[in-house]
This record gives C-alpha cells, structure tokens and sequence, in this order.
C-alpha cells in the first residue's frame, strides 16, 4: 500500500527498493550503462538532493536537460560498442562530461530563472484586473453615491491591503 | 408637600410671535359690569384705520365705531351693505387669543331665529386697527338699540305687569328656538338685548358667538356652579343655565338698577353659596309679588329643580306652573373661622379653601376643624372621607398626587361635589375645559397649569366624586378622556396643541407663522401659508407642531399616516410627510395655485430628493421641481418625489449596486490580500513550467535522436 510505502524517517523505502532493483539489474545486464549513467546524471542527484520542492520540480527540470546531455552518449555506446571500456572512454573524456553537465546546469539556469517571469507576468495581471475593479467600484459610487460602498460592521471581511510598490 | 413638575414636554409655553395679546384688562372689565354698562373702550390701534371689504359685499369701516353694540370681547363698527344700502348691519369684531363660538356661527348663518338677533354673515379679514387678521361676524342693526339704554332714556318702560309678555315671551321664544338648533345662548343680559324695530316692539338677545359660553357675563348672571369658574371656564350648559340669567335680568330691568352692585364680588359669591343665589342677588330689593315665585324658580341653584323653558312658557301663558319652594341647605350651627371669614357651609369652605390651598390642607388636618365639621350634618361621613384623601397625600409625598393643589381639589369634591373642578388657581365647569386652555394660552400665554390639571387627571377626580352622571356628564368624561389620550403623545399633530384646537372649534392657529392671519377653518391655513412664504424664513418648514394639530383637528380627513411620517425621526421621511399633508390639504380642499408655498417646499424636499440614491434619478427630479414650483402644484411635487414605482426601482438597483460593489470589494481583498500567497503560487507556477519545459525537452531530445539511430 501507498501509505505503508512511507516509513520511518520520511524516507520511501520503496523507491529506494526500486532504484536499487534497477541499479542491481543494470549492473548485471548492462554495467556499461551504469558506468555512464552513474557520474552523467551526478548532477540530477545532486539536485534531488537539494531539491527543496513538494513535487521536486528541480530534480525533474535538471534531471530532464541532464538527460538531454547523457543521452547522445548512451546512445554511441548502445550502438558502436556496448563495453565496460568504451563506457570508461565516455566516462573520462572531459569533453562529454562538460556537455552532459552543462545540460544539467542549463536546467538548473531554468529552474532558477522561470518562475520570477511566471510571478511578474501573474502580478501583472492581478494589478490589472484589481484596476479595473477600482474602475468599477468608482463608476457605481458616481452612479449610486458613495452610500452604496458602506459595508455592514458585521462584516467578516479582513481590510484592505496595502498595495506593494 | 412636593410639587411635581408636568410630565410632559410643552412647547410653545408663549404666545406666537405674530399675535397680537388682545386687551386683557378690556376683557376683564366684563366681570366687574354691573352688567347695565356696556364697555365704551376706543379699540386698539396698532395699525392705520380703513374700510375692509368682507365677502365682496359688506364694507366694514374701521374708523366708524358704534359703541352701543360692543359686546365685552368684541368692538363694534358700522358696515354699508353694498348690495343693498337700505340693509342696516353692523359689525363686531373678534379678539384674537379668544375663542369664537364656530359651530354656532356657522349654523347660526344658515337660519334665521324668531327673538334672537339675525347673523348675517362672518369672515376673517385683515384689521387695520389690530395689525393682524380677526374674525368679524356681520349682525342685523337692531333699529330701536339697547333696551338697557331706552330704559335709562325713559324711552320705553317695562313695569311689574309687561315682564311676562314684553319681556319674558320674546326672549324665552329666542331662547328656545336657539337651543332647539344650536345650543344656549348663554349671554342673557340686560345689556345684550335690543329692540329690533324704531318703535320699540320687538325685543331680540344680542349676539352671542364672539365669545364663549358666558364668558362676557358678569358673575351674576351665571348659576353659582359657574359663577365661582373663571369665566372661559364657565361651560357652554344648557337653556337651565340661560333660564338663570333671564331671572337675573328681569331683576335688574324690573328694579331699574342692580341690587347688588355694591356687594364685593367674592362676598357675593359667599352670601350665594350660603343663602342661595335668589337671596343674595336680590338683596333686600322688593320684588314686585307675582314675580317673586318665579324668579325664585328660575333663580334656584339646583339645576334639576330650576325652572327650564317650559316651565317659564307656562308663567308667560298664564298656565299652571310649578314653583321651587324654597328649601333650606344644611348648615352648620357655628361657623368655621378660615382667614378671617366665617362658614356656615361646606360650599363656602370649599370656595374658600380653594383660594388658599396650603392654609386649606392645614386648617383641616386642625381640631378646631374636626371638632366643627362632626357637628355638622352628616359631618362624620365627610371627615373620613377628609381622612382618607389627606392620608393618601401623606403617602404619595414624593408625587403631584401628595401636593397642596391636589389634595385640596380632592377636598373641594369632598367638601361641595356640585362645585366646578377646583385646581391651583383654577376652576372651571367640565364644559368648559376647552375655552379656558384657549384663553389661557391665547391671552395669558401659559398653558402650564391647564395642561397640568389634564395630565394629572384632575377631572377624572370631580368625576369620581360625584354620585351620577347624567348623558352631558359622561359625555364629558369620553371627551377628557379622549384629551388626555392626545396630550400623552408628544408627535407633530397631538400634544397640548392637539388638545386646545379639538376643544376649541373657534380658536385660530397659534403658529407664529400663520398667527397675524387668525386661521379658525381649515380653508384659511393653504392662503395663509402662501402669504407667510413671502415672510418666512423658508429654511423652517412650513409645519409646525401648531399646524399638525390644528389641521389632524379640524380636516375631517384621515391624515393619521401623514403625521406618523411627519413625525419620523429620519428627515426624508418628516419631509415627505410634510409635503404629503400639504399636498392632500390641496387637492382634498381644491385649493388653488400655491406658487410661493410651493417654491417654500420645493427648497426643503433636498433631504427628500436625497432619500434617491441614483445620481441621475435625483439630477431628473432637481430638474423637474422648478417647473413643477411655477404650477404651484403640491400634489404634483408629491406625486414626483413620492412615486412608488420609481422609488422601488431605485431601492432594488441600489441593492444591486451595493452587491456589486461589495463582491469587486472582495476581489480586490482576495487579489490584494493573499499577496505572500499568491507569489508562492506564482513561483510554484514558475518552477513547474521550468519542470515541464525541461522534461519536454529531454523527451524531445530523446525522441529525435532515437529517430535519427532508426533512420
């Protein structure tokens, strides 16, 4: 079950099962992938790691361009030779491992700089519509007298907020 | 004991602004006539003299005087007829502050009574020499003048053996008819009766309507009861009452003079108290034989065995009569001393007490006076009663029911229940309520003490203390019911104002605003506010507490929702029903165009026009009134301000409004107020993008090298 998935310490017991399995299978059936995969998506785990989000969004935005980097490799390796020494040649070619952690750090640029311009095109569009809001507000008091904006003491409504500079 | 001031709120304690106080000591003079002088006083001149044009017909001239038809509360003036100049009329002139006798004027016009002098015609017009407007009633001249006057001249003589038929006939017929269609007379006296005719012939009663019942009579001429009253207090009575001053009238015509002319007033009344009105006012006159028994009958100071008109009918015919025999009262055996004058009986204390009342309350709590009063006849009864009533003032000491006043109007009821209703300074007969709050607050200009005596349910007490009632009686007592009812309410259109209009169907409306125009029927108070808009300070409104009442009293229509808006604390509203009344005041009388009164109420309905909450609706309304002001239409401003349907749709978008405006309200806290939420949300909205920009393009990535592997 989910819930009993999740034990002590907050750690999914689970998934580490599982990403062991995987490790396990890959060192059997494929150790050359491992051998690439292993130090190619460092900078994924180290994301996990530091990833401070519920839903790990870092983890996925510098794991996906980390991928983006590790995969051109796996695929040589799949396809020319599939060898412990061919993965070591990728693994120590500092070429490779500059292109496939520069990909992980193009994804953490992202990670870093997208949401400001997501808040700011949102503030912006709150601030437009609270204007016209405060228009319409204005057009009724004009029409109806400044009466029509008293508001019941009993009123649970908090007062209005100070708008930010 | 204590003294509680009234209850009530009073307004308007003085006289109005406008009115000018009538000649109080003219007035009084009337009680000290020996009732063969008429008043010769010049009239007031505060203004310049004039003819004044009445009804477009009757030209009063105010600078011809006519002495010989003054009545006490009224100066006469010579009138020329325009229509008919051969129609001989004159003129009497009301005093304002003084109550006319309305309901008798008006039917009075309407019929023509047999031995009673014509009225012809009456209006309120403007009185040069009064500076403000007064009622003037239009009289028949009586051609052969006062028949005090001829007999004074020798002219004409009345003997012993003319009084039944030249005299007692034509007044008792006069009388009679009068009360058969309107009521008594209640001025019977030798100076108010004149011959009609220049030969002599045909004696008719003088007018009678410029004042109230026996208010211009001197107190001889009224029955004991009413002769101790204060004379606006005397009562309108009955023909038992002017049966009384036809006998003190053929007294003095018969003797040629006044038998007691000498007697000091309050003595006279003490020697009628105690001996009997018969015996004090004829003195020691001799009477000639065959008029002592019926004098003496229509002199009794019962009522119940005084002789009425039938019975005087019966003298005059020659038929059997029924003479009062003459009874004696109880008396004591040894006076009682109070303030140096001696008592025989409790009618004469109980006079006296009430002039002194703190002496009263305690000469009776003396043993000389329970020593007295338990050997008088059935004196041990009273002096329990005199117990209780002073035992009960002990006990409310803290209240009006403990102080001297009351207890001693209890005790005057104890003491004398035929007594009128003694309190403070004041007495007066239950009829007579009414015209003494009038001239108390007309002519005196303090209402307090009348007002007070009403709010303390001091008639309830006179009531209380007699034995029965009969049908004028309970009558009465519905009437101070039914007043003290209005009094208890302080609204616009009740109070005190209330209750001095519907006591008085004579007395003009107190408003400073409308005083000068002497306003006594309704369709005089629409004019008179149009010639008060052109005065007025047009920032008060044209209603005030005077008005209500005198209109909630005298429009017989229901104006009861019109006075509670009036009366409402919120201005629109007062203003509303202000406008209301005045506009079914103008269409129920078909008054016609008010253009001054309407522009005065056109500038007070902002309050009214604000009660709009849409802009636009109140710019139309603001823009629609001066048209609606040059008609010098009330109901069409009414019906303007006032309409049911747009102020519905004004109420139900105001509503709307507010919803709307309320719910952007709470949009704009929700967008302004979740600001550390909402950029928590914002960056979380970012970094999934992030994430899924970087997913899609690692699938991507995925994707086209995977294809290009394959291809």
């Amino acid at each position: 079950m989910a819930v009993g998935n999740a034990t002590q310490g907050g750690k999914d017991w689970s998934k580490v099962l599982g990403m062991g399995t995987v490790m396990v299978l890959l060192a059997i059936f494929s150790l050359p992938t491992l051998i690439v995969l292993l130090p190619g998506m460092l900078p994924t785990g180290v994301a996990k790691v530091c990833d401070r989000t519920e839903q790990g969004y870092a983890t996925f935005c510098v794991g996906g361009l980390n991928l983006c980097g590790v995969f051109p490799y796996l695929m040589k390796l799949w396809t020319d030779d599939h060898s412990i020494n061919a993965a070591a040649n990728i693994i120590s070619d500092i070429f490779s491992i500059l292109v496939m952690y520069s990909a992980a750090g193009f994804g953490w640029m992202m990670f870093m700089a997208i949401p400001p311009v997501v808040s700011a095109f949102l503030t912006v569009l709150a601030q437009r519509r609270v204007t016209f809001l405060r228009t319409l507000q204005e057009d009724i008091v004009t029409e109806w007298g400044p009466e029509v904006s008293i508001i019941d003491n009993t009123d649970s409504a908090p007062p209005p907020a100070k708008k930010r500079g | 004991m204590a003294e509680q001031p009234l209850e009530t709120e009073e307004p308007g304690t003085d006289l109005p602004d406008g009115l000018v106080p009538p000649d109080e000591d003219a007035l009084e003079s009337a009680d000290d006539s020996d009732g063969l002088m008429p008043p010769h006083k010049e009239p007031e001149s505060s203004g310049r003299g004039g003819p004044v044009l009445l009804r477009e017909r009757y030209l009063v001239d105010s600078g011809a005087r006519l002495p010989e038809f003054d009545q006490p509360s009224a100066k006469a003036y010579a009138v020329e007829d325009r229509r008919d100049l051969a129609n001989k009329v004159f003129a009497l002139v009301c005093t304002p502050g003084v109550p006319v006798r309305m309901d008798d004027i008006i039917a009075f016009r309407t019929m023509d009574f047999p031995g009673v002098l014509a009225l012809i015609e009456w209006e309120v017009v403007p009185w040069p020499p009064l500076g403000q407007s007064a009622m003037v009633v239009i009289y028949e001249k009586p051609l052969g003048g006062r028949v005090i006057d001829r007999l004074r001249r020798k002219d004409v003589r009345i003997t012993e053996y003319d009084v039944p038929r030249r005299l007692t006939e034509p007044l008792i017929e006069g009388l009679q008819a009068l009360n058969e269609k309107i009521g008594p007379h209640r001025a019977l006296r030798p100076d108010n009766l004149y011959y009609l005719d220049e030969d002599m012939e045909e004696m008719v009663l003088g007018p009678h309507v410029t004042a109230p019942p026996g208010f211009d009579q001197p107190a001889d001429f009224e029955p004991i009861d009413r002769a101790t009253c204060q004379r606006e207090g005397r009562g309108t009575g009955d023909i038992r009452d002017d049966v009384f001053a036809l006998g003190v009238t053929i007294i003095h015509i018969v003797t040629g003079y006044n038998p007691v002319a000498k007697v000091k007033p309050e003595n006279l009344i003490h020697q009628r108290l105690e001996n009997g009105s018969y015996t004090a006012l004829c003195g020691n006159t001799r009477l000639p034989l065959p008029l002592i028994e019926p004098l003496r009958s229509m002199l009794a100071d019962d009522p119940a065995i005084r002789w009425n008109h039938t019975e005087v009918n019966n003298w005059v015919t020659g038929q059997k009569t029924n003479p009062v025999k003459k009874m004696s009262s109880p008396r004591a055996e040894v006076p009682f001393r109070f303030r140096k004058r001696e008592h025989l009986t409790l009618g004469t204390l109980a006079w006296h007490f009430a002039q002194h009342r703190s002496d009263a309350v305690r000469a009776v709590q003396s043993d000389d006076f329970v020593n007295w009063i338990k050997r008088y006849p059935e004196g041990n009864a009273t002096l329990e009663t005199i117990r209780g009533a002073v035992q009960t003032a002990k006990f409310h000491t803290e209240s009006y029911q403990g102080s001297d006043d009351y207890l001693v109007s209890k005790l005057s009821n104890i003491l004398d229940p035929t007594a009128p209703i003694r309190y403070k300074n004041l007495a007066f007969m239950p009829d007579g309520f009414g015209p003494l709050l009038a001239v108390h607050w007309g002519v005196k200009g303090d209402p307090q003490e009348v007002a007070q005596l009403l709010a303390h349910d001091i008639p309830g007490l006179w009531f209380s203390s007699r034995d029965k009632l009969n049908k004028p009686l309970l009558d009465a007592q519905k009437n101070f019911a039914k007043l003290k009812s209005l009094l208890a309410i302080n609204d616009p259109g009740y109070g005190l104002e209330r209750v001095v209009y519907e006591a008085n169907h004579g007395f003009a409306c107190m408003s400073p605003l409308i005083a000068k125009n002497h306003v006594v029927v309704i369709e005089q108070l629409l004019p008179a506010l149009e010639q008060a808009a052109n005065s007025a300070d047009t920032s008060s409104r044209p209603i005030d507490r005077h008005i209500a009442a005198f209109i909630a009293s005298r429009f017989d229509q229901d104006i009861h929702p019109h006075l509670k808006a009036l009366a409402a604390p919120k201005e629109d509203t007062s203003i509303i029903g202000m406008l209301s009344l005045l506009a079914f005041l103008q269409w129920k009388l078909r008054a016609p165009s008010m253009l001054a009164l309407t522009s005065w109420v056109g500038g007070l309905l902002g309050p009214a026009i604000n009660a709009y909450h849409n802009r636009h609706t109140r710019d139309q309304l603001e823009k629609e009134i001066p048209r609606l002001v040059r008609k010098g239409s009330l109901p069409e401003i009414f019906n303007l301000i006032d309409d049911a349907e747009k102020r519905q749709e004004d109420g139900e978008g105001f509503r709307a409004a507010q919803e709307e405006w309320l719910q952007a309200e709470e949009e704009i806290r929700d967008i302004e107020g979740a600001g550390e939420e909402r950029l928590t949300k914002a960056e979380r909205s970012g970094q999934q993008a992030a994430a899924t920009i970087s997913i899609m393009l690692g699938l991507t990535v995925v994707s086209i090298l995977l294809v290009m592997e394959i291809m």
